[in-house]
């Protein structure tokens, strides 16, 4: 296409996810009966892909990389009102933020696909296609992941989004079990409804804007449309109408990305999505799908920031809701998966707790609120795969973890360390400056009620996060100890021998997570 | 010289550390108190012939607090060399008679240790230079004094006494605390020379010395915190006699007698310590006179010479000094400690302390019956020994005082104190009488035994307790082995003190200072007070306190039930402290726990309201968009 340059080293990222699905596809094609091959490409994609974000990072040096820009008049939306010596517009646009967004997707979907390492023994001839399956179906999600983070208009942002949204529904009716399905209706229900309003916000987005970008110039140009024929647009006084469709569609996407959030109330879908599905899929649902949701929502509303909106009243509804009836549904599960289910509920409250200040502070914030909880989320449920590969009939209960800092140390060390950080205490320092971290933007606008609210939270997500630590801590009494210890003996052996991959991915989980505990410095300045 | 003035401080605490370290090899033990203690009087001696007279003497070099100085110096002066002295000559005495007197104890060498500790504190309290050593040095004397009254722990009653002892002064030192801090403020130092030169805030000044005498007064047993010190008997002897003569008791003097150019310019502190000494030594000894237990009447003895002394800066002029304070301090610590280990010998002999089962006892004793003799006249005030010169200078003091303008504080020592002059000569008669007057002659002994349960049963311990009491001294007593000559020598020595020791305090100034026509009125009010009790016991034959009307005496015998107020007042605080629990944890503590069941409620509410039906999540998710919609448009500026 003409006036379109695109730099391929640019967009590698989301390249190598796809070229990855398409070796899968192939491969399976060749010799179905390959069961690792296809995760060890799908693994190797999501390195490469992590990798290839490294030069976009602010640690890298990285400024925005940007390609597939239009320039003048040559763009095919001849009719927009473009202004000569305006920035060009690109479509893709890698800064700092959302080159580190893509970089935790990649990382956490290579540990989810570790955690899904199939196991060595001879497979039935049932679930001959699954392993490729799962492969193209992660992949596919994760390129959906990478680009949402990367687009700035309207169709490659929804497309991008429905990309990473529609493959995990898939995923998580894949094992066929009831409460996977009855998960996946529930998740493709909602999902349904979120669409159409993404699709209605952008729609109001471009009506308002007269611009398919989702970029500042395009959201201060909103009333261009209207005031074209003035033939002063950079100096126009807005007229409330056209304010009020763009705040009507910045609402609307933030309804319809809160579904993936899993923001109250449209996070009913959670629970049973998560315990029905197996848990690398339920791990890939709590960390790749939450950054693309995060990604798509600060797309929209760092280009919403431009017009100096001082806080949403939504988002702070949204966000103590979250908090409030996560955290509170949480302290009484006693199903890890579940627990951790409603944690993720409350956790997206603190991720979108800073939006409320629609400003580069408050971005930055939930970013950086968002890695942490990723990372330490990570660490947990690659804890609870490895316990549930141990014990497959009981693994999912909080009882299950007595005495398992008797039974496996370093296991519960970095549950330990999982666990504080989500709650935000020490050792978990990472947890405490994300806390922190997300609460300056709501105090610097003056938003004491909220504030408090996400104090009370804090609390009460101590108490959550305690009680499975407890557990954890505490040896079981006498006889049970001691049976659990004459049967761990030979366990080690086994887990040397049946899942080295998956100890691998939360080796590595756990190694990032210590690693940024220690130095929390350098997870904040990943965002620039 | 500045190095004998340390040494004499951290020769004691080393001997501590020592002896306990060596506990178990009783020879060493005893070898490494006593000499360390001969070391130490011999230091003391040094630092008095020959006063180096610094008032800054480095210890362990000044606490880096800021704004406030606290350089930690040491002082000497020929004040201070005079009382380390005689506290060193004391506990030497005390040192070698405790190695004879607890033979038998298999715990000497924790009490030995226990001693040199004490001697430690003391002499660290006389040496300072400085508010806070002085207030270290206090310290350890009452955790001291715990450890040292309680040393026959498996007895209810000393255990009873040394908390007593402990809880009243500590209660006490809070004011001590409390005063020192505010003349350390108002002089933003702990210099001793800087707090008594400093001028400014007269509110902190009353404070500083208000609290100062309050403290004073629980360690040296003024009224009303007076209880503790009778109780403390149950100790072993060398214990009372430490406690009693020249340390713990008599700090306080020291303490006020460093302090003495600020008391006398504030008449306010002044009068309040003049109230409480007269009180005090009057009360105490009339309670001494009806005693039943020789060791309790000493202890009440004590009460009412310390009031003596204290007295004594209460009303004497400003520039009299505090000679005459001291001077009595010393001369009690000479005939006290002598009368306290005497009492130890005889008890050793007669196998008990009760009055009435010493009847008689003294009389075939020969050294011991001269010593307690000149003890006891000493006690009185009987010329020429050290108690007649001394008593008369602090009357002596307190007339100038009161012609001096002393006013209404200065009259009410005088009278208080020729009171106690009479009512002292004739305890002190009576205890003679009691103790030398042949058996044969009185005939009474088939109702000892049951005097001895009846009035042993004080300060609402319960009778077991004081069987236990007579049990425990006769295990002291039985089979005990007869006294050794350096123990023996010791109880000769302090006799010899006692009659010579005036001549200790000519170096003092104001130290010997006797009034003619006072002296010869106390002679005089001896004499008479002798002879009255001489006469009404009959020559002898009776118990002038039994001439007391029992509803009189049984009480007086208790002390009044001032023990009884002391544990009204700790149950009242145990009940006030209960009360605080109880609001923290029923009160304060219910919306906490509130909130725990709320959300536990929540939760469950929650639960119900979260099945599994694709309708129900549809429905919040429309009603999200319409709320959220409406509120995103509404709240757009």
């Amino acid at each position: 296409m003409k006036g379109l340059a695109i730099d391929y080293t640019t967009v590698l990222p989301a390249l190598l996810p796809v070229a990855g699905l398409v070796l899968v596809l192939v491969a399976d094609l060749v010799n179905p009966r390959l069961r690792r091959v296809p995760y060890a490409v799908a693994a190797l994609a999501a390195l490469g892909s992590a990798v290839a974000t490294v030069p976009g990072l602010a640690l890298g040096g990285g400024t925005t990389r940007e390609t597939f820009c239009l320039t003048g008049r040559t763009a095919a939306w001849a009719t927009a009102p473009t202004v000569d010596g305006l920035p060009q517009v690109c479509l893709w646009q890698a800064d700092a933020l959302g080159s580190t967004l893509q970089l935790a997707a990649a990382f956490a979907a290579f540990v989810c696909i570790a955690l899904a390492w199939p196991r060595t023994r001879r497979r039935r001839p049932t679930d001959s296609t699954r392993e490729p399956v799962e492969a193209v179906l992660l992949l596919a999600a994760l390129a959906g992941t990478i680009v949402v983070a990367a687009s700035r208009d309207v169709g490659t942002w929804l497309v991008a989004l429905e990309l990473a949204t529609l493959p995990v529904i898939a995923l998580v009716a894949l094992s066929g079990r009831r409460a996977a399905v009855a998960g996946a209706t529930q998740l493709l229900v909602t999902s349904l409804v979120s669409f159409a309003l993404l699709v209605l916000g952008v729609a109001l987005w471009f009506a308002a804007t007269g611009s398919p970008f989702l970029t500042p110039d395009a959201a201060l140009s909103s009333g261009g449309a209207f005031s074209a024929a003035s033939g002063a647009p950079t100096s126009v006084v807005f007229p409330s109408v056209s304010a009020g469709v763009v705040a009507l569609a910045t609402v609307l996407v933030i309804a319809g990305v809160g579904f993936k959030l899993s923001l109250v109330p449209f996070h009913a879908w959670t629970p049973t999505a998560y315990a029905g599905s197996s848990v690398p899929i339920a791990t890939f649902l709590a960390t790749v799908s939450k950054i693309a949701a995060l990604a798509a929502l600060l797309v929209v509303l760092r280009a919403v920031a431009a017009l100096g909106t001082p806080a949403l009243v939504s988002i702070a509804l949204l966000a103590s809701l979250s908090m409030t009836l996560g955290n509170v549904m949480a302290l009484r599960q006693d199903d890890v998966v579940r627990l951790l289910a409603w944690s993720t509920v409350a956790q997206a409250g603190w991720v979108v707790l800073p939006l409320v200040s629609i400003s580069a502070l408050g971005v930055g914030a939930s970013a950086t609120y968002l890695l942490t909880y990723v990372v330490a989320t990570l660490v947990a449920f690659a804890v609870v795969a490895v316990t549930l590969r141990d014990r497959p009939g009981e693994g999912r209960s909080i009882a299950a973890y007595e005495g398992l800092w008797q039974r496996s140390p370093w296991r519960a060390g970095a549950l330990a360390l999982a666990l504080t950080s989500l709650a935000g205490l020490p050792p978990g320092i990472i947890g405490l400056v994300g806390k922190i971290t997300a609460l300056r933007p709501v105090v610097a606008e003056g938003w004491v009620w909220l504030a408090v609210v996400a104090a009370v939270n804090a609390v009460i997500g101590v108490a959550v996060y305690l009680r499975w630590l407890r557990a954890v801590i505490t040896a079981p009494d006498g006889v049970a100890g001691a049976a659990g210890t004459e049967g761990a003996t030979p366990a080690p052996v086994a887990v040397a021998r049946r899942r080295p991959v998956m100890v691998a991915g939360l080796v590595l989980a756990s190694a990032v997570l210590v690693v940024v505990s220690v130095q929390p410095d350098l997870l904040l300045r990943l965002l620039g | 010289m500045s190095w004998i003035v340390r040494m004499i401080v951290v020769l004691p605490a080393l001997a501590a550390l020592v002896g306990l370290v060596t506990r178990r090899q009783r020879g060493l033990a005893a070898a490494v108190a006593v000499s360390v203690s001969a070391y130490v009087a011999v230091l003391g001696l040094i630092q008095w012939v020959a006063p180096s007279r610094t008032a800054d003497i480095e210890s362990i070099g000044s606490l880096p607090l800021g704004d406030l100085s606290v350089p930690l110096h040491l002082l000497s002066d020929r004040v201070s060399g005079l009382v380390a002295f005689v506290v060193a000559l004391v506990v030497l005495g005390i040192q070698v008679f405790t190695a004879w007197y607890l033979r038998d104890d298999p715990r000497y060498g924790q009490f030995a240790a226990t001693v040199s500790l004490f001697a430690a504190g003391m002499l660290l309290l006389v040496q300072a230079g400085d508010l806070v050593l002085m207030l270290v040095g206090w310290e350890v004397m009452g955790w001291c004094s715990w450890l040292l009254i309680g040393h026959d722990s498996e007895r209810a009653a000393a255990r009873r006494a040394a908390y007593k002892a402990f809880i009243v002064t500590r209660v006490a030192d809070i004011a001590m605390v409390v005063g020192i801090v505010a003349l350390s403020v108002r002089a933003r130092s702990t210099d001793l020379m800087a707090v008594l030169t400093a001028t400014g805030d007269g509110t902190l000044l009353t404070i500083g010395l208000v609290g100062v005498v309050i403290g004073v007064a629980g360690k040296s047993g003024l009224v009303p915190f007076h209880d503790w010190l009778p109780d403390a008997m149950e100790g072993p002897t060398p214990a009372s006699a430490l406690i009693h003569a020249a340390t713990m008791v008599a700090a306080g003097t020291y303490v006020i007698a460093r302090l003495f150019s600020l008391y006398a310019g504030h008449d306010g502190a002044r009068t309040l310590l003049a109230v409480l000494t007269a009180v005090t030594m009057v009360y105490a000894a009339l309670l001494a006179l009806v005693q039943t237990d020789l060791k309790r009447m000493l202890a009440y003895s004590t009460l009412s010479q310390i009031a003596i002394m204290l007295s004594a800066l209460a009303a004497a002029p400003a520039e009299l000094g505090p000679g005459a304070g001291i001077a009595h301090l010393v001369g009690h610590a000479f005939f006290k400690a002598l009368l306290f280990l005497g009492a130890g010998w005889l008890s050793v002999l007669a196998g008990a302390t009760a009055v009435a089962a010493l009847r008689g006892r003294l009389r075939p004793t020969g050294a011991l019956r001269w010593s307690m003799g000149i003890g006891l006249a000493a006690l009185a005030g009987v010329p020429p020994l050290i108690g007649f010169f001394t008593k008369d200078t602090v009357i002596d003091a307190a007339l100038e005082g009161a012609t001096g303008g002393g006013g209404f504080r200065a009259w009410l020592v005088v009278v208080a104190l020729f009171v106690t002059v009479v009512l002292t000569a004739a305890y002190c008669t009576r205890a003679w009488l009691l103790l030398d007057s042949p058996v044969a002659a009185t005939g009474e002994l088939p109702d000892v035994e049951p005097a001895v349960v009846a009035e042993e049963d004080v300060a609402v311990v319960t009778s077991t307790d004081s069987a236990d009491d007579a049990e425990v001294e006769r295990v002291h007593a039985h089979g005990h082995a007869p006294i050794t000559l350096p123990a023996a020598l010791v109880v000769s020595v302090l006799a010899a003190l006692t009659v010579v020791g005036t001549l200790f305090l000519v170096s003092l100034r104001g130290g010997v200072h006797v009034g003619l026509l006072s002296a010869l009125l106390s002679v005089l009010l001896v004499a008479g007070a002798a002879y009255a009790v001489w006469s009404l016991s009959d020559r002898g034959r009776l118990d002038v306190a039994d001439r007391v009307p029992g509803r009189v005496r049984e009480p007086a015998v208790r002390g009044f039930g001032v023990d009884t107020a002391y544990v009204g007042i700790g149950r009242a605080v145990t009940a006030v402290a209960r009360l605080v629990v109880t609001l923290d944890r029923d009160v304060v503590d219910a919306y906490p726990r509130a909130t725990a069941v709320v959300a536990r409620a929540a939760g469950r509410a929650g639960e119900r309201s979260h099945r599994a039906v694709p309708s129900l999540s549809l429905l919040s998710l429309l009603v999200g968009v319409v709320v959220v919609a409406v509120l995103g448009v509404a709240a757009w500026r």
